[in-house]
């Protein structure tokens, strides 16, 4: 059924179908996106692979320009548009599809306080490496934010976020720390997840949820990513247990799909 | 461990030992694993003026931010997490960093950028404990520091408006707090019996909220009607903070000073008069020698006469 260019006035419902061309927009795979960016949107597409809804990666050099709240990944369902793992969520749920659905109250208060471990630590761990640390910003996030722009506008762009990415830092009270500090954060953070984990499939035992999603995307996002050195990745390499949850999910969701280790379909 | 540890932080009031949530947090901390500190409050000092408080000084070390300063108790052996499995540790990382995204920024705009309360009380407070000419500029500054961090980690770039994101804040707020009342349910403290580090920073940023009296109070109030979380402040501030449940500010702790003094002075007046008489008891001869007045009637003159006197 085709939903294109039908303004409808969108009706609650319990569960409407999810149209076969709903379609997720990431920066240039190759190119152009970062460390951080692939994470979040890794993760949309593995949350979207456990609800089992089809989906088509699309990768545009705008895409950070035509999302509504000016963060990648965002999915564009009918006539819907929606950014970000948490509103996604929210709007899968609408839709009739639920991950935590079997949670009790007090699992699902763990969720989202591990959720917003992983954002407030790892993200921010992700986001200050690719901005704040000279030596990636150099040789990796200048070159890699602006390549799709001419000069000067390549330039432009990429100094224009990392002065609004540093001005966040400094918010947060992270303009101070050193590098050293921030891979701490980051061996904390894994060491939590790691503890949480334990020897199960998943964080809540037999059936992954959103937060699953979310910790395989910045997880393997780093683990797979080449940066100027390998200190991060060798953060998380040191709990076998988050290595092979990574492997897990990959091989569940991503492998078996036919879609090949860790590329989708992407035009 | 036996060095002096010395926290400066910002001051109490409304039955707080402190209104300022870091500061709170790292005294419910210090109490809860027994660390010997001595509080010395920023009033009136230029030590506060940085911003950085609570700062703890040692002999060798100054350690600022609570989370600094509670790893640095904590390898000074004062561990107030010692019971707990590996598993609530982590929980214990996750739900700080739950609080600190979900309830700190609207606890910021309720003290620091919501008008009405921050032109009538916490401008006000804070600008009473700062120096002049310092209270003119830092209470301002501390506000446009709060309302950056709000629309800075919140907001939609390249526009920040916070009109947007204050629905948004409110409502992640109040979920939080649904969630904290959730996971404590009946318990006493959120692992088991005894208090640990993720207590500390839970009351931290209660408390202010809980017990600050503001015009606009719709997170208080949303606050109040989770009784467990109310009973759980109440809890450690009656346990922990005893002494200061009364307003721990040097002027409340010198008017218990002035009227224990005025006790001591009746009590002292009454024992004279008391010994005024027993002389007098003693001089008149018709009566036999009595160590203390009794209220026992006597025919003598001067006793009546005495007790007469005595009487207030």
């Amino acid at each position: 059924m085709m939903w294109s260019g039908n303004r409808r006035v969108r009706v609650q419902k319990a569960a409407e179908p999810w149209p076969e061309n709903a379609t997720l927009y990431q920066q240039l795979k190759g190119e152009q996106i970062l460390l951080s960016d692939n994470a979040a949107s890794l993760a949309v597409q593995a949350f979207l692979q456990m609800c089992n809804l089809p989906i088509k990666v699309v990768c545009r050099a705008n895409a950070e320009y035509m999302s509504p709240s000016g963060k990648v990944p965002f999915i564009h369902v009918g006539n819907q548009v929606v950014s970000e793992l948490g509103p996604i969520v929210q709007f899968v749920k609408a839709k009739g599809h639920s991950l935590s659905d079997g949670l009790d109250e007090v699992q699902k208060a763990e969720m989202k306080a591990y959720m917003e471990l992983v954002n407030n630590m790892l993200l921010t761990a992700e986001l200050y490496l690719q901005w704040c640390d000279e030596a990636t910003v150099g040789e990796i996030t200048h070159a890699r934010y602006g390549s799709p722009y001419p000069w000067p506008l390549n330039h432009i762009l990429a100094y224009q976020k990392q002065w609004e990415v540093k001005r966040k830092m400094k918010a947060i009270g992270w303009g101070n720390k050193t590098l050293d500090q921030v891979l701490e954060d980051v061996d904390q953070c894994c060491q939590a997840l790691s503890q949480r984990l334990g020897t199960q499939p998943y964080f809540f035992n037999k059936q992954p949820t959103e937060l699953d999603a979310l910790v395989f995307g910045h997880l393997y996002t780093i683990l797979t990513t080449q940066l100027t050195n390998d200190e991060l990745s060798e953060k998380v390499k040191n709990y076998s247990n988050l290595l092979a949850f990574c492997r897990r999910i990959e091989q569940h969701y991503f492998e078996d799909r036919g879609k090949g280790s860790s590329s989708i379909r992407s035009s | 461990m036996a060095a002096p540890l010395e926290l400066s932080c910002w001051g109490g009031g409304w039955g707080l030992p402190s209104v300022h949530s870091e500061s709170l947090v790292v005294m419910a901390y210090a109490k809860f694993s027994g660390a010997p500190l001595k509080v010395s409050v920023v009033d009136n000092t230029w030590r506060g003026s940085r911003g950085d408080v609570p700062i703890l000084t040692t002999e060798d070390n100054i350690v600022s931010q609570p989370a600094k300063i509670l790893n640095f108790l904590r390898k000074q052996k004062y561990n107030a997490d010692y019971e707990l499995s590996a598993k609530q540790g982590a929980d214990t990382l996750a739900y700080i960093a739950l609080l600190e995204e979900k309830l700190l920024p609207a606890v910021l705009h309720t003290f620091w950028v919501e008008s009405d309360n921050y032109f009538t009380v916490t401008k006000p407070w804070f600008a009473s404990r700062i120096p002049f000419p310092l209270s003119l500029i830092l209470p301002g500054r501390m506000s446009k520091g709060a309302l950056n961090r709000i629309i800075l980690t919140r907001g939609e770039p390249p526009l920040y408006h916070l009109r947007e994101v204050e629905a948004q804040i409110y409502r992640d707020a109040k979920e939080c707090l649904n969630l904290l009342s959730n996971r404590l349910g009946t318990s006493q403290f959120f692992f088991g019996d005894s208090p640990s580090t993720l207590d500390a920073y839970v009351f931290g940023f209660l408390a202010p909220l809980y017990k600050v009296r503001f015009p606009k109070v719709q997170l208080q109030e949303h606050l109040k009607q989770l009784s467990n979380l109310c009973r759980f402040c109440d809890d450690i501030l009656n346990s922990y903070f005893r002494l200061s449940v009364g307003g721990i500010s040097p002027a409340g702790q010198e008017m218990v000073d002035a009227n224990l003094q005025k006790l001591t002075q009746l009590v002292n007046k009454e024992s004279n008069l008391i010994e005024k008489m027993d002389d007098n008891l003693r001089q008149s001869p018709q009566l036999p020698p009595r160590k203390l007045p009794t209220l026992k009637l006597t025919p003598a003159e001067e006793e009546s006469n005495s007790l007469q006197r005595l009487s207030p």
